[in-house]
C-alpha cells in the first residue's frame, strides 16, 4: 500500500479559512462589480462568506465549492440590490429618452398582447441578440441596475448595458407595431 | 408616469423571473462540468438550450468562474481580501477586543463578531442546523441527511461504498466498501469539500485504515468527501463509487 498525504494547517478554523482563500477574488471581484463601492463590496463579500460558513453543512460536494459560492453570493448580492433599492431611474429615463414616444410600444406590451409568457419569451429569443437578452432579463427580471450589468458582465462599449437596453426595447416596438398593423389589416 | 413604470417593472419582473423548470445555478453549474447525473442532465439541458433565462444565469456563473480583477480594480480587490483575511483572523482567534477592527463603523461587523463566541465551535454547531441555503425561493438544496444505513445514501456507479457517510458522532479509522470480483486494486482519495485532495492510496482490500496525520485533519463540522476507484490487473479502471460524505458532529 502507498500513500500520500496532501500539505496543508488541521484545525476547524485553519481549513474553513483555507477553502475560502482559495475563492476570495471571485467573491470579492464579484461584490465590487455589484456594488461598485470597496466599503459596500467589502460588507457584502462578509456576508457571502458568513452565509457560506452557516450553510457549510448543507454543501454535499455534488457541485463545486466556487459554484455553491456563486449562488450564495448572487442571492446576497440580489438582496443588497433591492435593500439598496439601487434601481437607477435615472438612467432609465435615458433609456425612455432614446425610444420613440409611444406608450404602446413600451415592452410590457409583448408580455400583454401573448397569451402566455413562454409565448412571449419566445419572441425575445427569436428578435433580440444574446446580450440584448441578458440585459433586459437582468434590468427587468431581476432589478439590476445598468452600470451593475455592465460591469458583471463585462461590457465593454461607451456607454455598457445601456445601449443594449435601448436597442433590445426599439426591437420590441418595431414587433409591436408590426402586430398592430397586421391586427388594423384583419379587422 | 412612475404609476406606469410601476405597473411595466412589475408585469416583466413576473414574466421574466425562473419558471418551476429553470435550473437552480448549483444544477447549471453541473451541467456545465459535466458532473450532473442523468436523466436530470438531459432534461436540464433540454431546457437551458431553449431558454433564455437560463442561458442568463449560465453566462454570470461562467463570469464569476472566471471573476479575476481589471486594472481599475485590483486595488479594491487587494484591500477588501485583506480585510477579510483580517476578519478571518480575528475569529478564529476567538474573542479578543485588542483585535477589534479600529476602521470605518461597517453594518455587518457584528456577525463576525458573533461567530467568535466559542471561535468556529458556535459556526460548526449551526452547520447541524442548516437545512436550506436560500439560493432561490422555493429551490434551496437540501441537507445532507444522516442515514441510519450507509445504503441510503450511497450514489454507486458501480462500487458499494460501505463507510463512513454521513453524520458521525466519532471519527473514523478506515474507508470501507464492498469487493469487487473483477478488481485487483483500488485506489482511494479523500479530499476537502472543494475536491482540494487530502490523501490518496492504493490498497489490494477492501478497506484502507486512515493514517493518523489524515485524521488529524479530520474535525468536527468540517465535510470530508471520499471515492475509490477499482481497477483491474492491468491498471485500469473498472468501477468508480461517486463521491461520499460525511463529516463529525460537533
Amino acid at each position: 500500500m502507498s500513500n500520500h498525504l496532501a500539505a496543508g494547517g488541521s484545525g476547524a478554523s485553519i481549513w474553513l479559512q483555507e477553502l475560502f482563500r482559495r475563492h476570495y477574488t471571485k467573491v470579492v471581484t464579484w461584490c465590487l462589480r455589484v456594488a461598485g463601492d470597496r466599503e459596500e463590496a467589502y460588507d457584502l463579500a462578509q456576508g457571502v462568506f458568513v452565509k457560506a460558513q452557516r450553510h457549510l453543512g448543507a454543501f454535499r460536494g455534488d457541485s463545486k465549492v466556487s459554484t455553491w459560492l456563486y449562488s450564495i453570493t448572487r442571492s446576497e448580492c440580489l438582496n443588497y440590490l433591492k435593500s439598496r433599492c439601487l434601481l437607477d431611474d435615472a438612467l432609465d429615463d435615458d433609456v425612455a429618452e432614446a425610444l420613440p414616444d409611444d406608450p404602446e410600444s413600451r415592452p410590457e406590451h409583448v408580455f400583454e398582447l401573448h397569451s402566455s409568457v413562454l409565448a412571449a419569451r419566445a419572441l425575445l429569443d427569436r428578435e433580440l441578440t444574446d446580450t440584448e437578452k441578458r440585459v433586459f432579463i437582468l434590468h427587468y427580471g431581476d432589478d439590476v441596475p445598468l452600470l451593475t450589468i455592465t460591469r458583471l458582465l463585462g461590457l465593454e462599449n461607451p456607454s455598457g448595458a445601456k445601449a443594449y437596453l435601448v436597442s433590445a426595447r426599439r426591437k420590441l416596438a418595431r414587433v409591436l407595431s408590426r402586430w398592430r398593423a397586421s391586427e388594423r389589416l384583419i379587422a | 408616469m412612475a404609476q406606469a413604470r410601476s405597473r411595466e417593472r412589475s408585469l416583466l419582473r413576473k414574466a421574466l423571473s425562473p419558471s418551476c423548470a429553470c435550473a437552480t445555478p448549483l444544477e447549471l453549474g453541473g451541467l456545465a462540468d459535466g458532473s450532473l447525473a442523468q436523466p436530470a442532465a438531459t432534461r436540464l439541458s433540454d431546457h437551458v438550450s431553449g431558454c433564455a433565462r437560463c442561458q442568463t444565469e449560465l453566462t454570470l456563473l461562467k463570469e464569476f468562474e472566471n471573476a479575476a480583477p481589471g486594472p481599475d480594480e485590483e486595488g479594491a480587490v487587494s484591500w477588501i481580501s485583506a480585510r477579510l483575511e483580517r476578519r478571518f483572523s480575528e475569529a478564529s482567534a476567538g474573542p479578543s477586543p485588542s483585535r477589534t477592527d479600529r476602521g470605518a463603523a461597517l453594518p455587518r461587523r457584528s456577525w463576525f463578531t458573533a461567530l467568535n463566541v466559542g471561535g468556529f465551535a458556535l459556526a460548526a454547531a449551526t452547520l447541524s442546523a442548516a437545512v436550506t441555503i436560500g439560493l432561490r425561493e422555493g429551490r434551496a438544496p437540501e441537507l445532507a441527511q444522516p442515514s441510519a444505513t450507509a445504503s441510503a445514501v450511497l450514489r454507486s456507479a458501480g462500487i458499494t461504498p460501505l463507510s463512513p457517510a454521513g453524520d458521525l458522532d466519532a471519527q473514523p479509522n478506515e474507508l470501507r466498501w464492498a469487493p469487487r470480483t473483477d478488481a485487483a486494486s483500488y485506489s482511494v482519495q479523500v479530499m476537502e469539500a472543494d475536491f482540494a485532495e487530502l490523501w490518496n492510496a492504493e490498497t489490494r482490500d477492501a478497506s484502507i485504515a486512515l493514517p493518523p496525520a489524515l485524521r488529524a485533519r479530520i474535525v468536527p463540522g468540517k465535510p470530508i468527501l471520499w471515492e475509490v476507484v477499482a481497477k483491474d490487473a492491468a491498471g485500469r479502471a473498472v468501477a468508480w463509487s461517486g463521491k461520499q460524505r460525511f463529516r463529525i458532529r460537533k
